[in-house]
């Protein structure tokens, strides 16, 4: 037996009503919820009758909710609408008598249990589960960054003046706080804009820097597209390109890259921690078959830095990517570390700002927002981690177990700390994100439905699932504002909106 | 990016659901990307005793888009005689959507495409004759979907 219309579209009414700010004309209500307002006037006097509701008169009239809806359960409601009944008659004593009821008791039991107050809310809510996408800027960052917008700071790092003079110093301690994250000399930090400039510079300007030594660049094929477009587009200037794959977990295949590697191979760029699946990479063993091969190595590591420890003086890595707005730190600024020695020619030529690397102005707002941010992500680092790590594996481990059909993408451990990436059989992500959006949450998806070129990720299929099973992956990305109520709020939405999109299918488990 | 009026069919869907012996299916693959569509028909005589979808229902994997046509389809069609419905093009579809976004034009396709198997399998399934054209549109289906499986 199911509940009654009547009880389903009082509740959904009276979550309503409480979400606004007065009372409310059974008008308003009857037209947000899409329920005949006849229909619904019946049920508020029924609930008015049993002293759920009360008449509110004057300039705001209508109804309103009598009494503390934290002390208002929602059995009080629906036996005010309806008998809910789940048991055969007094007289039957048929055998599964004592099932039915079970069943009454237990569903009287939940009923009496979840309070109006909580009802509500249920709705309104608003959680970010993509932060692996981009972060929102820490206050303390924007409160670090405010004053360098300032006249004092208001010269070119190139000027001799004193405006010039305070603003180079700042960039300079900049560096150096980089310099002594990653291990490694501050004249070895450059700044850029983003990521996807780091990574640019790093694959077309070593392209171009040693076209005397070979023409042949190794990459992963599960790389950002940054990277992989730049060496598409590298192909077209006559260099060769090489994709390693990786294992069903997402991790490199270093046999393949030994033999891959050849005496005129003159990059290999692997990406660090994965954007999508969130496999971490061994940077130890790829960085020593490079250096033992006398190849330059390139990571992006926009994903991992400050998720993960990176010593550079202990790791054969000439080239390093990361990024700011990964990290609570404002859009438009990332790094490049380029190792003393490293042959490369810069993307942006001009007044030989950075070292010569990367001519313009620098942004100092932004560089001392990326560098307030890296401090406070490597001070949390160990608390935020343990957090992370548990939400992480808690939804992890409950959406398998409470979600048929569905798999884990990317490897169970050597994972960053806030990656979730989940396929679901018989959906499609694009529906799932916005029927999610729906409830509040935001997430991303690897379906084809929802890129540009209507391709599924590539990053998915290269793990060797099926275009299909792509089609029906969620990522939910952690972060440092996540909660465990957030994500027990998923954990009750997420089997709902699944259920739907499986309820239309022509597929059926 | 989705009008009100897709966001209303995606989130409320008309007519969806399996359907128990209906007289015909129609089920296509879309070529771009995979997402399959499966309509249900049942066909029965009206008054003049013409051929009219008396019911219809669908069940859809896809995007926002695929769902939302999907289901405005059934709208158009329903009550529909055959001869109407055949006309209905995938332009009424986004015009009944208040327009789909370029890249989802194709979304819509698919909808008509089940439409139209569904009523070609009928054709064939009662031996009325069938035209060069719809013969034409029907060979243009098939060979999306092999090529689809490939
Ligand atoms: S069904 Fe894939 S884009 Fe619409």
């Amino acid at each position: 037996m199911n509940l009654s219309t009547k009880s389903r579209y009082g509740l959904m009414a009276l979550a309503n009503l409480l979400n606004q700010d007065c009372c409310c004309s059974v008008k308003k209500i009857s037209e947000a919820e899409h329920i005949s307002s006849d229909y619904l006037e019946k049920i508020f006097s029924k609930l008015k009758k049993a002293g759920i509701l009360k008449v509110e008169r004057g300039a705001c009239g209508g109804y309103s909710i009598n009494g503390d809806p934290k002390k208002i359960t929602l059995s009080k409601v629906v036996n005010a609408l309806e008998k809910a009944e789940f048991t055969c008659p007094d007289f039957c004593t048929c055998q599964s008598k004592s099932v039915w009821q079970k069943i009454q008791s237990g569903f009287g039991y939940v009923l009496s249990s979840i309070t109006l107050d909580q009802l509500s809310n249920f709705k309104n809510k608003s959680i970010y589960l993509d932060y692996a996408a981009s972060t929102p800027v820490d206050s303390e960052v924007l409160a670090t960054m405010l004053p360098y917008f300032s006249q004092n700071y208001s010269g070119n790092t190139m000027s001799l003046h004193k405006y010039g003079n305070s603003a180079s110093q700042i960039v300079e301690s900049c560096r150096q706080t980089f310099a002594d994250i990653l291990k490694v000399k501050s004249s070895e930090i450059i700044f850029t804009s983003s990521a996807t400039e780091s990574n640019n510079t790093v694959l077309k300007g070593v392209a171009f820097a040693n076209k005397s030594k070979g023409k042949h660049i190794i990459i992963s094929s599960i790389e950002h597209d940054c990277v992989l477009n730049s060496a598409k587009w590298l192909e077209t200037q006559g260099f060769e390109i090489s994709q390693i794959s990786v294992d069903k977990f997402g991790l490199l295949n270093l046999d393949e890259l030994k033999k891959t590697i050849r005496p005129d191979t003159i990059l290999v760029s692997i990406i660090h921690g994965n954007n999508e699946i969130g496999t971490i990479q061994d940077l130890a063993s790829i960085g020593q078959i490079c250096h033992d091969r006398g190849v330059y190595f390139h990571t992006d590591a926009s994903q991992s830095f400050t998720k993960t420890p990176i010593n550079l003086s202990k790791l054969n890595i000439d080239l390093l990517t990361a990024s700011s707005h990964k990290i609570y730190g404002p859009k438009g600024s990332a790094l490049l570390y380029i190792k003393t020695g490293t042959k490369i020619t810069p993307l942006l030529h001009g007044g030989g700002h950075e070292f010569g690397f990367r001519s313009s102005t620098v942004n100092l707002p932004a560089i001392v927002g990326f560098t307030k941010a890296a401090e406070i992500a490597i001070k949390n680092f160990d608390q935020e981690k343990e957090k992370l790590t548990k939400i992480r594996d808690y939804l992890i481990n409950n959406i398998l177990k409470t979600i048929p059909d569905s798999h884990l993408n990317g490897h169970p451990t050597k994972r960053l700390f806030n990656n979730i990436n989940i396929s679901f059989d018989r959906v499609e992500g694009e529906s799932l994100l916005l029927e999610l959006d729906f409830f509040g949450i935001a997430a991303s998806t690897g379906s084809a439905c929802s890129s540009m070129s209507l391709e599924p990720s590539h990053v998915l299929l290269a793990t060797g699932l099926k275009s299909e099973q792509a089609h029906g992956s969620l990522r939910f990305s952690l972060g440092r504002f996540s909660t465990k109520a957030e994500a027990d709020y998923l954990l009750e939405v997420l089997p709902q909106v699944i259920n739907k999109f499986r309820a239309l299918s022509p597929f059926k488990g | 990016m989705y009008s009100k009026k897709v966001f209303e069919h995606f989130r409320n869907p008309h007519n969806f659901g399996s359907m128990d012996n209906p007289t015909v299916v129609g089920q296509v693959g879309n070529l771009a990307c995979g997402d399959v569509m499966k309509l249900y028909l049942k066909i029965a005589k009206n008054k003049q005793g013409q051929d009219f979808i008396k019911d219809i229902k669908f069940e859809t994997l896809g995007c926002a888009a695929a769902i939302a046509t999907s289901s405005v389809v059934t709208d158009l069609t329903k009550g529909k005689t055959l001869t109407e419905a055949l006309k209905i093009t995938n332009k009424d579809v986004v015009k009944a959507l208040d327009d789909l976004p370029t890249i989802k034009i194709h979304c819509s396709l698919l909808a008509i495409d089940a439409l139209t198997e569904a009523i070609y399998s009928f054709y064939k399934k009662t031996n009325q004759p069938i035209s060069a054209d719809f013969e034409q549109k029907h060979n243009r289906i098939i060979n999306c979907q092999t090529r689809l499986k490939h």
